[in-house]
C-alpha cells in the first residue's frame, strides 16, 4: 500500500518536472545566424547568377545544412556553459516536433531533383517556361516556407508563445505566395532567390533581433 | 516494515500543492507565478500560500520586478531548497525499495 504511494508521487514528481522543462535555450542567436545565412545566400545566389533548377536546388539544400549545423553548435555552446546534457528532454521534445514536417521537405525536394532532368519534366512547358523551371520558381520555395513553418509551430508548444506566431507567419506567407502566384515578367529563378532571402533570412533577421531584446530582458529580471 | 523513512519525510515539502511547486522549479532555472498556476491549476491565493511558506522556509526565492510595465515574480528553487527536494526524492525511492517483494 505504502509502496504504491511513494511510486505514485515519484510519477506526479516526474511528470510535473517534465512538463516544468520548456525548451529555454535562447533563440536569438540561432535565429540572427539563420537569418545572416539566408540573407547572404540570396544575395550570393543573385551575385553569382546561380539560375538553372538544379544548382538551385542544391545551392539551397547546401545553405540549410549550414543553418542547421550552425544552429546546433550555438545550442550545444549554451548548454555547455549551461553544464546541462545538450539531447535533455525539453531538445528532445522539440526535435521529435519539428522532424515530421522537416522530413517531409527533404522528401519532397528529394523527389523534385529526381525527376528534374527526367524527359517527361523538360519537355512540358508552362508560359513559355519547363515544368522544372516552375517547380524551382514557385513550388518548391512555397512548400519549403509552408513545412518549415509547421515544423516551428509544432515545436512552438514546447518554446515560448512567440514561436507558433513565427511559424503561423511561414505558414500563411507560403500560402499567399501560392495565391498570388509568379507573374509572366518574373519567369526567372532570381525571382525565387528573392522569395528564400526574405522568408528564410529577413523573416528570421527580424524574428531574432525581437527575441535578442526580449529575452535579454527577461534574464535580467 | 520501518516507519523510520516515512517518518523522515520532510513535512513541508509532503503538502501536494508545495510538492508540485517544488517539482516544477526542480527542473526549471526559474517560473513565473503565472506559469505556474496555469501549469498546476491553482488559485492566486492557494499558490500565494504556497510560494509564502516554501520561501520562509528558505527552499524557494521570489523576486519582484516589472516587464512591459506589469508585474512579474519568478520563482526559482533555493540551494537548500534543491537539496531538501534530493532528500525527499532518496526517501521515497527508499519507502519503495523497502517495501519491495523479495
Amino acid at each position: 500500500m505504502e509502496t504504491n504511494w511513494a511510486a505514485e508521487h515519484l510519477q506526479v514528481i516526474r511528470t510535473l518536472m517534465e512538463r516544468s522543462a520548456v525548451y529555454r535555450r535562447a533563440l536569438a542567436p540561432v535565429m540572427i545566424l539563420n537569418g545572416v545565412l539566408g540573407t547572404a545566400g540570396s544575395i550570393i545566389a543573385l551575385a553569382v547568377e546561380i539560375d538553372t533548377p538544379r544548382s538551385f536546388i542544391l545551392y539551397w539544400v547546401g545553405v540549410a545544412i549550414l543553418g542547421l549545423a550552425g544552429s546546433f553548435f550555438l545550442v550545444r555552446r549554451q548548454a555547455l556553459k549551461a553544464s546541462e546534457p545538450f539531447w535533455s528532454p525539453p531538445t528532445r521534445r522539440v526535435t521529435q516536433a519539428m522532424l515530421p514536417a522537416l522530413a517531409a521537405g527533404g522528401i519532397i525536394t528529394g523527389i523534385a531533383y529526381a525527376t528534374m532532368g527526367s524527359p517527361g519534366i523538360e519537355a512540358g512547358l508552362i508560359r513559355g517556361v519547363t515544368a522544372s523551371y516552375v517547380i524551382c520558381m514557385l513550388w518548391l520555395p512555397t512548400i519549403w516556407i509552408i513545412l518549415y513553418g509547421c515544423a516551428f509551430h509544432a515545436a512552438g508548444f514546447f518554446m515560448p508563445r512567440g514561436m507558433k506566431v513565427f511559424g503561423w507567419a511561414l505558414i500563411l506567407g507560403g500560402c499567399a505566395l501560392l495565391a498570388i502566384g509568379i507573374p509572366d515578367r518574373y519567369h526567372r529563378l532570381e525571382h525565387s532567390h528573392a522569395i528564400m532571402g526574405f522568408f528564410f533570412g529577413l523573416l528570421h533577421l527580424a524574428y531574432g533581433t525581437y527575441l535578442y531584446f526580449t529575452e535579454k530582458r527577461r534574464n535580467e529580471t | 516494515m520501518n516507519p523510520e523513512p516515512f517518518l523522515q519525510l520532510d513535512r513541508v515539502i509532503h503538502e501536494k500543492g508545495r510538492l508540485a511547486i517544488m517539482s516544477m522549479l526542480a527542473a526549471s532555472t526559474e517560473l513565473s507565478f503565472t506559469e505556474m498556476r496555469d501549469a498546476l491549476n491553482m488559485t492566486d491565493g492557494n499558490l500565494t500560500t504556497h510560494i509564502r511558506t516554501l520561501q520562509e522556509t528558505g527552499y524557494i526565492s521570489v523576486t519582484k520586478s516589472f516587464q512591459n510595465n506589469r508585474p512579474l515574480t519568478t520563482c526559482s528553487l533555493t540551494a537548500s531548497g534543491r537539496k531538501a527536494f534530493t532528500s525527499y526524492i532518496n526517501l521515497l525511492e527508499k519507502i519503495i525499495q523497502q517495501n519491495k517483494p523479495k
